[in-house]
């Protein structure tokens, strides 16, 4: 097949454009691919030098550990992981019930005090989360929640409510105000508006907050770990330590754990994957 | 259908006047074109009336009910929007069944309106379309179909067509007047595009900073404009305005202009300038009246030609008087060059005078 100069000149820009990406994507999968190496070996195997690229008895044992009821290692575990299920999901839920309805004020009603408001909400977000630990959690005591999960969702709203406001804010400034007029005309009250037109085209918006709002808490450690200090409470990043034991660490057991711990994460991704993918490409809500 | 009344209409942001004592009747089956510059008022007037917004003052009466407290769902009025704002997650089919459901009727019903409004807007084969698999004027199609899918107590229209190309412009600009005849439809219509307004409106209501300034046929208002914004918002090219002042020679009232040149004004004119407050008097003159001649004669004034565009049917030129410009149109066969000397011809029959303070048309 002949090619133009110009055809030739794109496709090596495009093959120097994918070997940076291969280049990346090596760079990224491969903590991920030593991990789960790791945790189909034995502990004695882990351990040896040179490392095995690929253990010589794979095995799956640290799996059915973890996820046996009946081990001490595999309640534990289960615990843990129904604990940070139950505090992901509470906070995401919440999130999204305030962050829909005040990220839609945000966008469409000019109030007295919106800017200073709004600009309250993004304040958070410019100092690190460890800087509100201590007082945080004298908070915390004085309503008596340390040692309760709901310290854990307060704490994560805090710090995931004022990201999720912005980004809905973003998607509800791009549907037109025109077609809640439409309804209205057309003879919504404005909450049928909002529900039936508004509600369904922010819905790449609004899965994308959840998921951002699931995986801030679902990977949380700082908070967890000061404001937990008992066992059935702990989530698992915090609870994943206890494979560090005094004197040896079980290396094939804590690289199951966290790669177990990484599923629910990556499920909730391919899932709903679909509707990130219809936000970019279709452009419903553009003009 | 039924009339549209707006009673001493305000509606402020502020210290913002958007839309100020604007009193309006729209008599039911008639079609009125709401014109005027950008940010004039015209969306916030539809919207008042649509009540998408709250009045600030004033009350709106559609039919024999004052809707000025309702909810735009209990007016009973449809709105056409610039930008269509057609549901994009819904079809076509539900795009025009959603006013329908919204008023609970049954589904065989919503059917059979759905069915006769497309079949009345020919897109009936887009019905299973999703509004974005749809071209410009499709899209408006639709969102006239979801207008008039309900029959309505009024329609309103925010710059329907501007989205259109100029070829789809024109026709369907005539399918919407077709339409507001066949329906005996009541119609307020927003445009930019005078065109659009002096061919569909049986009444034109010209806005400017919030005020309603003229409220009349089409015809009227070109030729009778009632102050120097309407007269120059509204003919192509535009009226030219000149300004100069009244004075008298030897009994004759003349306008003259400040290079010291003058012309004599005859006796209904003079009686219109007899009743400016000042001695400042605007002198305007549509293309079409205006005639240049060869030589200087009693009456003409001299003006230096600026540019000279010809059109094919005819020739537009602009001409320099006492430093206004002055359109003038000509046969395409006459022979004229920018920079060229020309003596200027006005019409005193169809002249227009305006008091300089006032900015007010002059009448005898
Ligand atoms: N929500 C608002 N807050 C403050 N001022 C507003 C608001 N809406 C409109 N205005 C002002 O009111 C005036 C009239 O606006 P409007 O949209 O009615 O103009 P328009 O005649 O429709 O203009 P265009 O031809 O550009 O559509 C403008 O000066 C505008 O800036
Ligand atoms: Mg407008």
């Amino acid at each position: 097949m002949e090619q133009s100069p110009t055809t030739r000149r794109i496709d090596g820009w495009r093959w120097s454009g994918r070997l940076f990406l291969t280049f990346l994507l090596g760079f990224t999968v491969m903590p991920m691919a030593w991990m789960f190496i790791t945790s189909l070996k034995t502990g004695f195997a882990a351990m040896q030098y040179p490392p095995q690229w690929w253990p010589a008895e794979p095995t799956l044992e640290n799996y059915w550990r973890l996820i046996d009821p009946s081990s001490s290692v595999g309640q534990d575990f289960l615990h843990y992981f129904w604990n940070s299920m139950w505090v992901s999901t509470l906070t995401t839920v919440l999130a999204v019930a305030v962050a829909v309805p005040a990220a839609y004020a945000f966008s469409r009603f000019r109030f007295p005090g919106r800017n200073f408001l709004f600009f309250a909400v993004l304040l958070r977000n410019m100092f690190p989360a460890v800087v509100f630990l201590v007082p945080l959690f004298i908070l915390m005591k004085v309503l008596g929640l340390v040692n309760t999960h709901g310290s854990l969702v307060l704490t994560y709203l805090t710090f995931g409510l004022p990201l999720a406001i912005w980004l809905l804010k973003g998607f509800y400034d791009n549907i037109p105000i025109q077609l809640e007029q439409a309804a209205r005309i057309d003879g919504a009250t404005r909450f049928q508006a909002f529900f039936l037109i508004v509600m369904p085209l922010s819905t790449p918006g609004i899965i994308a907050t959840s998921i951002y709002s699931f995986i801030g808490a679902w990977n949380e450690y700082i908070y967890a770990y000061t404001f937990l200090t008992k066992h059935d409470q702990m989530t698992l990043p915090v609870g994943i330590q206890r494979f560090f034991s005094e004197n040896a660490t079980d290396w094939p057991g804590l690289m199951a754990a966290t790669f177990l711990m990484s599923v629910p994460v990556v499920v909730l991704f391919l899932v709903l994957q679909r509707y990130f993918v219809r936000a970019l490409t279709e452009g419903a809500v553009k003009h | 259908m039924a009339e549209v009344v707006l009673k001493d209409v305000v509606k402020s942001y502020g210290s913002i006047y958007a839309v100020n004592h604007v009193s309006l009747k729209v008599e039911d089956g008639e079609f009125v074109a709401l014109v005027g510059p950008s940010g004039c008022g015209k969306t916030t007037t539809l919207n008042l009336v649509a009540g998408l917004i709250p009045l600030t003052r004033g009350e709106i009466w559609i039919g024999d009910r004052e809707v000025s407290g309702l909810d735009p769902k209990d007016r009973d009025i449809a709105m056409v929007f610039q930008n269509y704002a057609l549901y994009p997650n819904k079809s076509v089919y539900k795009n025009l069944a959603f006013p329908l459901q919204m008023r609970r009727l049954g589904r065989a019903e919503i059917d059979s309106k759905v069915q006769a409004a497309a079949k009345v807007l020919d897109i009936t084969h887009l019905l299973e379309r999703k509004p974005r698999e749809l071209s410009g004027g499709q899209q408006q199609r639709v969102a006239l179909g979801r207008a008039l899918v309900r029959d309505p107590r009024a329609f309103l229209m925010d710059e329907p067509l501007s989205n259109l190309d100029a070829k789809l412009r024109v026709q369907m600009r005539s399918e919407i007047k077709r339409f507001h005849q066949d329906m005996k439809a009541t119609v307020i219509y927003v445009t930019h595009d005078q065109l659009e307004a002096v061919t569909m409106a049986d009444k034109m209501a010209v806005m400017n900073g919030g005020f309603l300034q003229q409220y009349d046929s089409p015809a009227n208002v070109f030729a009778n404009p009632v102050n120097m914004f309407v007269a120059s918002f509204i003919g192509s090219p535009a009226m030219s305005l000149i300004p100069l002042e009244a004075g008298s020679d030897g009994g004759t009232t003349v306008l003259r202009s400040p290079e010291g040149w003058s012309f004599a004004l005859d006796g209904r004119n003079a009686a219109k300038v007899a009743k400016a407050k000042g001695k400042r008097v605007v002198l305007g003159a549509r293309h079409s009246t205006v005639r240049l001649l060869p030589n200087a004669e009693p009456g003409t004034v001299p003006g230096k030609v600026y540019t000279v565009e010809p059109t094919g049917d005819v020739t537009f030129a602009q001409v320099f008087v006492s430093g206004a410009l002055v359109n003038v149109s000509l046969p395409p066969t006459y022979a004229i060059r920018p920079d060229e000397t020309v003596n200027v011809l006005f019409d005193q029959a169809r002249m227009h005078l305006f008091d300089g303070e006032t900015e007010m048309a002059l009448t005898a």
